[in-house]
């Protein structure tokens, strides 16, 4: 009978908690900005930003020492790309130097004044290519238009050398091994889909830690006794205000997974080819890891503000710990080890497999895996400061209610 | 003057015992400079891994394999036998591309029936993708050279001879002032300001933010005799020091021990430094002038300092975002450091080739110079709202 009572009254103490902490996410601006209006804006503002994925018609000059019909070919092949726009047609390369100095061109292409003469001598000419490195995309586009353009011009320079008779004899000297090129789950090569689907995730990781945090930050400074949660009957027991408050914010959650992991990549139309069920299996783990891993960290948040000065900034650092913008291999094994602290990490990895790259649950098991062992050590973690901070609190509600007691008593 | 030092003092006394200045303005920079030089210590990523199937397995797809294998970028660490196990492969995460010679490629070239060989590049990782996918083409093009090169020597061609008639046109390539395509150089260059300049934000708003939630404004803006200038000033400086001192640090840092280009020396950089690092105060203070409540203060300040990163054009170019966005890029003033640091650092011209984005940092100190009237009302009306 006692159980059942008991019962009753932890999930009566539960439901009690969750509404609370529901009631207060949304009566408070400040948190509701972050478990609101930045899962909701700033997804679309990244993808606004790289949305144009590529950059095309790189401004750049010419020096043309040669000036030949086969250097004007060559140059004009090269403004034929996508990626490269001839802008200027300089003298010399002082005066192109003088184009890079002022902004107007990032790049420069030089044709030496032996240029076609050392082709129609049979000896290898050599095109200058020199790429403002303030930005590696430049220098990415600049390269790759001269050399496909240098590479498709070869082949026709060796059929006029060697006369033969077929056609098929022809594309044997062009090129007696072709090959072919696959770019795999990002067709554009771009930036927003190389980039988008991390920052996905770790908006949503940022955004929670951080609204909870100022929740923290408030009970901390609203309770009498800078605790963390109020005396009150109904919290009592650590588990009924751990799962009180974790499934309060899991619940606000479901809501910013859907629009971020399914919606916001259908409006850029970023490669989105995984199956649903398995971001979502991924997605239940992720949440509850972030919730409890917040929940754990609030306790050095003394105060509303100090949330931002810890979470902010780690924003950057956790995007390379991730392995998306450096390569995963190729991170120090220090910082690999670090990394493994962050739901995020695996969080990132997990959702690439699956939604970019159209893994199955089988491929991503480590990352699932990592994420239920996170859940399991940060809910650990939780209820153990959870149940230091009630004995405190209890301590020092029952010191205070003899010190009144014996105030009285005089 | 002797206001400025009454209110420094008493901004010391603050800031003494309360541990978030000490984290952002010491120790969480310079984390992320340690943490940013040595996760890129490399520069460039070498032996990435990919794999190759290899269904053809005779002397000369193998010196392919074993050549591509010897490249720096990448390494082969496994032979898969089709292409949809190498695939998934790709889908685990284990590999970044594979490389694949089909049945009959050596047969096919010897009989110059041109055979295809192919490789699929995993772009959803753009940076490993791009080096890997560089090496196997040049590997490509080198395996066709090879194939007509044999076929040349057979007819008594020298060496220099082939070359010249497989390669008439050579790219040569020259990236200015970072020959090593350096990512450490590239990224940490921008990275690490850019986390300086949230902190500035972030610290700046929060040391007069403070004041109006904790209802101390009153007595601060008296002991500058209701000069609000004075006041600030006082207020800022012992931040402004400090920050200047992590600021110094880091250009000494990067330029004296990790020697990365500074073609301009490092005077220019350090008064670079120093006018960012005023600009993002001076901005900070109009954040916390626009939106006078500590959190919303440090939210608009985090938002925009984390933003920064993007939209300042270091990974992703300004000129290749929407039209918008260019006009937008210059409220920020890490777009003008990054500007400016490229013209000085990076290519060795003066500070002032590149005026215009001076006078950008320079119009942000003087906006927040304006602004302090109504900042002054703000701090002397607005009540903190728990």
């Amino acid at each position: 009978m006692s159980i059942l009572k008991n019962g009753r009254q932890a999930l009566d103490d539960w439901n009690y908690i969750f509404k609370a902490e529901l009631k207060k996410v949304f009566q408070d601006k400040g948190v509701l900005i972050f478990f609101i209006l930045v899962p909701l804006a700033y997804p679309l503002l990244y993808a606004f930003i790289y949305n144009n994925e590529v950059i095309r018609e790189v401004p750049t000059a010419v020096v043309d020492y040669d000036n030949t019909a086969l250097s004007r070919q060559y140059i004009r092949n090269v403004d034929a790309t996508p990626d490269v726009h001839i802008v200027a047609h300089c003298t010399s390369m002082a005066e192109a130097e003088q184009l890079i100095k002022n902004r107007e061109v990032y790049g420069i292409v030089r044709i030496p004044s032996d240029f076609t003469r050392n082709i129609n001598t049979m000896q290898q000419a050599h095109v200058g290519v020199y790429a403002d490195m303030s930005g590696l995309l430049y220098y990415k586009a600049l390269l790759l238009a001269n050399t496909n353009v240098s590479l498709a011009m070869n082949a026709d320079i060796k059929v006029q050398r060697k006369p033969s008779t077929t056609v098929e004899q022809d594309k044997v000297t062009q090129m007696p091994i072709r090959y072919e090129q696959v770019d795999l789950y990002n067709p554009q090569t771009g930036f927003a889909a190389f980039l988008i689907p991390a920052v996905l995730i770790l908006v949503l990781q940022q955004t929670l830690v951080l609204g909870v945090g100022l929740s923290a930050g408030t009970d901390n400074e609203s309770n009498r006794y800078r605790e963390l949660q109020p005396i009150n009957s109904h919290f009592n027991g650590m588990l009924r205000i751990v799962f009180g408050k974790g499934f309060a914010y899991l619940l606000v959650y479901l809501w910013n997974i859907a629009f971020v992991l399914e919606v916001v990549p259908r409006i850029f139309c970023l490669p989105q080819i995984g199956n649903p069920l398995d971001l979502w299996l991924i997605a239940i783990p992720f949440l509850l890891a972030i919730i409890f891993m917040a929940m754990t960290v609030t306790f050095l948040i003394r105060q509303r503000e100090t949330g931002f000065m810890l979470i902010v900034f780690a924003s950057v650092p956790l995007l390379f710990l991730s392995g998306v913008s450096w390569p995963g291999v190729s991170i120090p094994t220090f910082w690999k080890y670090v990394s493994y602290l962050f739901p995020s990490t695996f969080g990132v990895n997990a959702y690439i497999k699956i939604n970019s790259l159209g893994a199955e649950m089988g491929d991503v098991k480590p990352e699932w895996h990592a994420l239920w062992i996170q859940t399991f050590f940060y809910f650990t973690t939780t209820c153990i400061i959870y149940t230091l901070n009630i004995r405190r609190s209890r301590r020092r509600f029952i010191e205070m209610y003899r010190e009144r007691k014996e105030r009285k008593r005089k | 003057m002797k206001e400025i030092t009454k209110i420094a003092k008493r901004e010391y006394h603050r800031m003494k015992n309360n541990p978030i200045y000490w984290f952002s303005i010491i120790f969480a920079p310079l984390l992320c400079v340690v943490f940013f030089t040595t996760i890129m210590w490399q520069g460039l990523p070498t032996n990435l891994p990919i794999g190759l199937v290899d269904q053809d397995n005779t002397t000369t797809t193998r010196k392919i394999a074993r050549n591509l294998d010897a490249f720096q970028q990448t390494a082969i660490i496994q032979n898969y036998p089709d292409v949809s196990s190498a695939r998934r492969a790709v889908q685990r995460g284990d590999i970044y591309a594979f490389y694949y010679i089909p049945k009959g490629t050596t047969a096919k070239a010897n009989a110059q029936k041109i055979p295809t060989i192919s490789f699929y590049t995993n772009y959803a990782y753009l940076v490993a993708g791009s080096l890997v996918m560089r090496d196997m083409r040049m590997m490509s093009e080198l395996a066709s050279a090879s194939a007509g090169r044999s076929v040349l020597y057979a007819r008594g061609a020298t060496e220099q001879q082939a070359l010249a008639f497989l390669q008439p046109i050579v790219v040569d390539s020259h990236a200015i002032n970072n020959p090593w395509l350096n990512y450490n150089i590239y990224l940490s260059n921008t990275i690490v300001p850019g986390i300086l300049g949230i902190f500035l934000f972030m610290m700046t708003v929060y040391s007069i933010g403070t004041e109006i939630k904790e209802g101390t404004a009153h007595d601060w803006i008296l002991k500058a005799r209701g000069n609000m200038h004075v006041a600030l000033i006082g207020k800022l400086l012992p931040n402004t020091l400090l920050f200047l001192l992590v600021g110094w640090t880091i250009v000494f840092y990067f330029y004296g021990y990790m020697h990365f280009p500074c073609n301009s020396g490092i005077t220019d950089m350090l008064i670079l430094m120093t006018l960012f690092i005023l600009s993002c105060e001076a901005l900070g203070i109009l954040m916390i002038t626009i939106l006078p409540t500590l959190r919303l203060g440090l939210s608009f300040a985090s938002l925009w300092g984390v933003l920064s990163l993007s939209i300042c054009g270091m990974s992703f170019p300004v000129m290749a975002m929407h039209p918008a966005l260019q006009g937008l890029s210059w409220l920020f003033p890490l777009r003008h450091y990054f500007i400016l640091y490229v013209n000085c650092a990076l290519d060795g011209y003066n500070l002032t080739n590149a005026w215009l984005y001076l006078v950008a940092l320079a119009g942000f100190i003087l906006l927040a110079i304006i602004t302090t009237p109504i900042l002054k009302r703000e701090l002397l009306t607005v009540k903190y709202v728990p």
